[in-house]
């Protein structure tokens, strides 16, 4: 290594000196110091500066010759912004002033005008960089006045940027996506390294892997994309919900653009509540919850809906089995204010109906609907380089509906006989959700969102019965109907601000209106004299007021040492009571050698509404109700440790985590009706618990590639305590799968063709089953009538027995082709390609022909083909 | 309309279910005494006592009964008289010699040999004031009135019994209360015609309730019904309420299934107080 000096020095000492002093100085490789000191030495110039505020390590090569001493000077000092001046026969040297500036903006797509969320931007020279946050916004301060920028993020080609400028910059970046220009989808999302996020828990979900999955006749979806993580498992055969790391599913707070949305399902649970081709991306936590999200115990899900294309107008219209669905977005002035709409809707009830109406089975005015549907709609308008606007509008509903009457007419002439007998029974649910959110820009450093947004769900249903039998006088005409609805009215501030390079500060405030109106019933039989026993009205109204405020540092407190410190304090407000928590939220990150990260956090979380259910089985009729003063609040408290890294290629990505979790005032039924029939004294009927989760998760992921999937593995245990249940003693969640294990791959072949399949195996549920069987009794004596009692089944310790395990492979290939103005597709899928006959339940048989009784399981999801034909333009 | 069939094809493939047998083991908790008995003040006490067998075991024709169990009887903490063994109708029974009185707490307790001795204990409800039981030929409807007292919760069932040409009422009729008792569509909807009716006062504690009950089925072939109301204890309703609840749920596993109280420490089964009053009427 070349460390000697070579120095040519022109004995040129002079008596004095000024800033037009031509000086001669050639260093290699040396500190700045020995400039100043040849200087001192040749040319009497002497230094003043502090060693402990002025550095001057930094090693230079300076070759000038003859040159005025104030442009040696400013080239010597200025790359580390030390500053100097004359102060009598000296040069004062002062610490740099920290000169930051910031550059911000947005990174889109140079296509569509789509914002890019969780995009890199990154200074090579400077080593630093962030990402673009959920509105495709990023703020970068850096010390040095000219900068050059890498913006990249998957599926698109990364932009090198030169920003060279004295103050503040904002820009906006628009990267070119990668392959077909004309098919306008984000291929891939994402982001930085796993090492360099302090975050964990956290997955991140594209919209294409979504849509790569096999598909459920014929519809891909985000719920059961999200089943196939590790950490998440669904209910019985992939319908029933998302149970997050042993959280039952009413602890996971859904957000569709940023509003909460109740009930996340259609179709029982087997279908996601939204068409997949309208999210862009879906972000879950399953611990380490940031500050600034809150009011649920066990997981976020955070999915962005697209907002329209600004430059061109793009759709897609396609037919599966079970469902269409067309969108369509564009602009409505160009790069200004663009556009979406989408729509889906469940069709196999329209072929029933008129196959049941040509043959008269329902009678002459009789009809059948079984469908569900979702309507997206969203508007996005640029008013200015410094301001957003987005109105956003969902709604979605499954609904049944069997009317009929009697077409039998061979009892019209006998008065005796039952006469225009007609029933009408129709069940509905579903959720509307409208948001109009408002980003701006107030400064390089400060960016905020404004969100006003309101979120329904209701589910009702009604059922009318009549007929007459002339000759007794006797008639029925009975008309009821039982609905509930629950509704959230709320305003929310967020800022994203960045100071300084190494923090990146967020904070905002929510407030929010929870109005509850659930089990509200009203029945009347037109034609009785019956006085009601009692007329009192059951239902329950009750207004809530949840507050929140919260504050995170994203902090590099020194290299290769990272936090996420945050604080979410929350109030409810309900009937005169005020509940309060303050939740810390806490996240470190340290920096191993090869470039593994070390991340463990601790969340604090809190949740003021609870969800009456059956037992973890979540059904459309289940109710949410604010804490009252016998069940308090739940909450929960996580700890979850970690190592995670992608590849120098970011092709893999591996993630390494184990948690513990601990919920607190969570409750369970204590009876066994499924439907609550007195919500007012809700609380009365159910025992107040805790549960406890811990286990470990391991993901390998490839990213990039013709070959991209992962594979997850979960060793998990759940379990539950209520002082009514069980004796009081620890039993397991019903959900409690000790491996699971997912297998996801998507394979392109060529250019049309994709293959994809994911295999998913996971241990035993538990379930109880009778440990005896015993005689009843129903009289006093056995000469009184109405003797006939059978057996009883004995119950005894909850959860005594697991299920065998259940595995299940599901496939799909995919055929697309450019054509000229539009692209199609071809999906053919194939659920439970070999056919495994995994339980959906169990019961206790009694074969009275073979004079048994035993156990039995039913299979309802046997292999099920699909296919979905799909343009997209 | 080929297109329609394949879709149906599909959908039906879709919904129907398969059943398969699982051949495990059934967890058996052993050999336990089970005492039956309710306790009916004015009449002789009658105590069934079986043994309990692993859950899948298939009889329908009674269980093993332990006819060399010792069996006592308490009344207020005395020991009454030694029982009788008795056969009736097929199954034997410890019956007392003594009538129950109302106001008294009786006590069984029974041991029998390789298993752990069983107690239980309650005591007797008083009557149901219940009177005016009338129905209409052809109508599916059955009226009486019920005088609840007030100031104490009350427990009852109902049941309806219609005369078979015998003249006896050994036919258990279907029903249900009319659903325009109240204005709840969830009561509605969740009380299917059964054959009995297991309630509590709540709603109309201290009232004279004309009670209307509406049949499954409506009211011909028969000249003659009884409607039979019975007080029950508390142990005695809970036991009704959780059997009711187990039938109905018909041992699927979907949903937690239903545990039938017991009042009997270290076996099965019920010890409880019952007062039935029965009322028979003509079919007008």
């Amino acid at each position: 290594m070349l460390t000697g000096i070579f120095i040519l020095c022109f004995p040129l000492r002079v008596l004095g000196w000024d800033w037009q002093t031509r000086v001669t100085v050639v260093v290699k490789d040396q500190p700045m110091q020995a400039v100043c000191e040849l200087l001192e030495k040749e040319y009497g110039i002497h230094f003043s500066y502090s060693r402990e505020l002025v550095n001057l390590s930094r090693r230079v090569t300076v070759t000038a010759y003859h040159q005025r001493l104030r442009k040696v000077l400013e080239e010597l000092f200025a790359p580390d912004d030390i500053r100097y001046t004359r102060v009598g026969e000296q040069i004062v040297l002062l610490p740099a002033k920290r000169n930051t500036h910031t550059i911000s903006g947005y990174v889109q797509d140079a296509v569509s005008g789509e914002r890019l969320i969780g995009a890199t931007i990154y200074s090579p020279v400077l080593k630093q960089g962030t990402t673009s946050n959920q509105y495709g916004y990023f703020s970068l301060t850096t010390v040095k006045d000219t900068s050059s920028l890498i913006i990249s993020y998957i599926g698109y080609s990364p932009l090198f940027q030169t920003v060279s400028c004295s103050g503040d910059k904002m820009i906006t970046t628009s990267l070119q996506p990668l392959g077909s220009l004309k098919e306008v989808v984000i291929s891939a999302t994402e982001k930085s390294k796993l090492q360099d996020q302090t975050q964990m828990s956290k997955v991140n979900l594209a919209m294409s892997e979504v849509q790569s999955m096999p598909k459920l006749l014929g519809e891909s979806d985000v719920m059961r994309t999200l089943q196939s993580l590790p950490g998440v498992s669904s209910g019985m055969d992939g319908a029933g919900g998302m149970h997050v790391r042993g959280g039952s599913p009413d602890q996971n707070l859904i957000l569709m653009d940023g509003t909460p949305v109740f009930n996340f399902s259609h179709f029982f649970g087997v279908y996601s509540l939204l068409n997949a081709d309208v999210v862009k991306t879906t972000d879950l936590y399953k611990g380490a919850f940031p500050a600034r999200f809150g009011g649920r115990l066990s997981s976020i899900v955070d999915i962005a809906t697209k907002d329209g294309d600004m430059k061109a107008y793009h759709g897609d219209v396609s037919i599966g089995l079970i469902a269409a669905k067309f969108n369509l977005e564009g602009p409505i002035v160009k790069d200004k204010t663009s556009f979406l709409v989408s729509a889906r809707r469940s069709y196999p009830d329209l072929i029933f109906n008129a196959m049941l109406q040509s043959e008269k089975s329902l009678g002459n005015n009789g009809a059948f609907k079984a469908f569900f549907y979702d309507f997206n709609a969203k508007i996005n308008h640029i008013f200015s380089p410094k301001d957003r606007l987005f109105l956003s509008f969902y709604k979605g509903e499954d609904n049944i509906l069997l009317k009929q009457t009697s077409g039998d007419t061979t009892n019209v002439n006998d008065p005796t006989k039952l006469q225009a007998e007609s029933s009408k029974f129709q069940l509905g649910w579903g959720n509307t959700v409208a948001a109009l959110r408002w980003n701006h820009i107030y400064g390089p450093q400060l960016f905020s969102n404004v969100t006003l947004n309101y979120s329904q769900y209701a589910f009702s249903t009604e059922y009318a019965y009549k007929y007459t039998i002339p000759a007794y006088g006797e008639r029925s005409d009975i008309y009821g109907k039982y609905y509930s609805r629950m509704e959230n009215g709320g305003a929310k501030i967020d800022f994203d601000y960045r100071p300084a390079p190494h923090h990146g500060i967020r904070f905002g405030a929510t407030a929010t209106m929870h109005y509850f109106k659930p089990g509200m019933s009203f029945f009347e039989d037109k034609n009785s004299v019956v006085k009601p026993l009692d007329t009192a009205d059951l239902a329950m109204r009750v207004t809530g007021m949840e507050m929140s405020l919260y504050v995170e540092d994203d902090w590099e407190v020194r290299p290769g040492l990272y936090a996420n410190l945050g604080v979410h304090a929350s109030g409810f407000l309900v009937e005169g009571r005020f509940y309060h928590s303050l939740q810390p939220r806490m996240g470190i990150r340290y920096m191993l050698p090869r470039n593994w990260a070390v991340k463990a956090a601790y969340t604090h979380m809190n949740q003021y509404i609870h969800l009456l259910s059956n037992n973890g089985t979540t059904l459309p009729t289940d109710i949410w109700v604010p804490s009252t003063q016998r069940v308090a609040p739940m909450f929960s408290t996580q700890l979850a440790i970690g190592v995670a890294k992608t590849s120098a290629n970011m092709k893999f990505e591996f993630s390494l985590e184990g948690y513990f979790k601990s919920m607190h005032n969570m409750i369970e039924n204590k009876s066994t009706d499924v439907v609550y029939q007195d919500v007012v004294r809700w609380d009365e009927n159910v025992t107040i618990g805790k549960g406890w989760s811990y286990g470990g998760e391991v993901m390998i992921q490839k990213k990039k590639g013709n070959t991209t999937g992962w594979i997850g593995y979960t060793l998990a245990w759940s379990t539950r305590r209520f002082p009514d249940i069980n004796n009081g003693e620890i039993f397991p969640y019903k959900y409690d799968h000790r491996h699971d294990i997912e297998v996801v791959l998507i394979q392109k072949l060529g250019k049309h063709w994709e293959l994809s399949a994911s295999w998913h195996y996971t241990t035993g549920s538990p379930i109880t089953l009778p440990v005896a069987s015993y005689h009843g009794i129903d009289n006093a004596s056995p000469w009184d009538p109405g003797t006939n009692t059978g057996s009883i089944d004995r119950f005894d310790k909850r959860y005594n027995y697991r299920t065998a395990d259940v595995h299940r492979l599901d496939a799909g290939i995919t055929y697309s082709k450019q054509k000229k103005r539009y692209r199609k597709s071809w999906n053919l899928s194939v659920f439970n390609v070999y056919n495994q006959q995994n339980p959906f339940f169990y019961y206790m048989k009694k074969d009275v022909a073979d004079q048994q009784r035993y156990l039995t399981k039913v299979t309802i999801l046997p292999i099920l083909p699909s296919i979905t034909y799909s343009i997209k333009f | 309309m080929q297109n329609v069939f394949v879709y149906a094809a599909l959908l039906v493939l879709f919904f129907c279910s398969c059943e398969k047998r699982v051949d495990i083991k059934l967890p058996y908790d052993g050999d336990k005494i089970v005492v039956n008995s309710l306790i009916q003040p004015d009449s002789v006490i009658y105590i069934r006592v079986t043994r309990s067998v692993p859950s899948n075991v298939y009889d329908d024709n009674g269980f093993t009964e332990i006819t060399n169990a010792a069996v006592t009887l308490e009344e207020n903490g005395v020991v009454l008289t030694p029982l009788q063994w008795q056969e009736i109708k097929g199954h034997g029974y410890f019956v007392s010699t003594q009538k129950a009185i109302l106001g008294k707490q009786y006590t069984v307790r029974v041991a029998a040999a390789g298993m752990q001795p069983v107690m239980a204990t309650d005591t007797l409800p008083a009557a149901p004031d219940v009177s005016m039981a009338a129905a209409q030929r052809n109508s599916s409807r059955v009226r009486f009135t019920l005088k609840d007292r007030p100031d104490a919760a009350d427990f009852y069932r109902i049941r309806i019994f219609a005369y078979g040409p015998d003249g006896q009422p050994d036919t258990l009729r279907l029903f249900r209360l009319d659903p325009s008792f109240n204005n709840n569509m969830v009561d509605f909807f969740t009380s299917g015609s059964n054959s009995s009716l297991i309630m509590n006062d709540a709603r109309f504690n201290g009232k004279e309730v004309n009670f209307v009950l509406q049949t499954q089925d409506p009211i011909a072939n028969t000249t003659q019904l009884m409607v039979e109301v019975s007080t029950l204890t508390n142990d005695a309703y809970q036991y009704f309420k959780a059997v009711s609840a187990q039938e109905r749920n018909g041992g699927t596993i979907i949903t937690e299934p239903v545990r039938v109280f017991t009042n009997v420490s270290n076996g099965y089964g019920i010890v409880a107080g019952i007062n039935t009053k029965r009322m028979t009427f003509k079919v007008e």
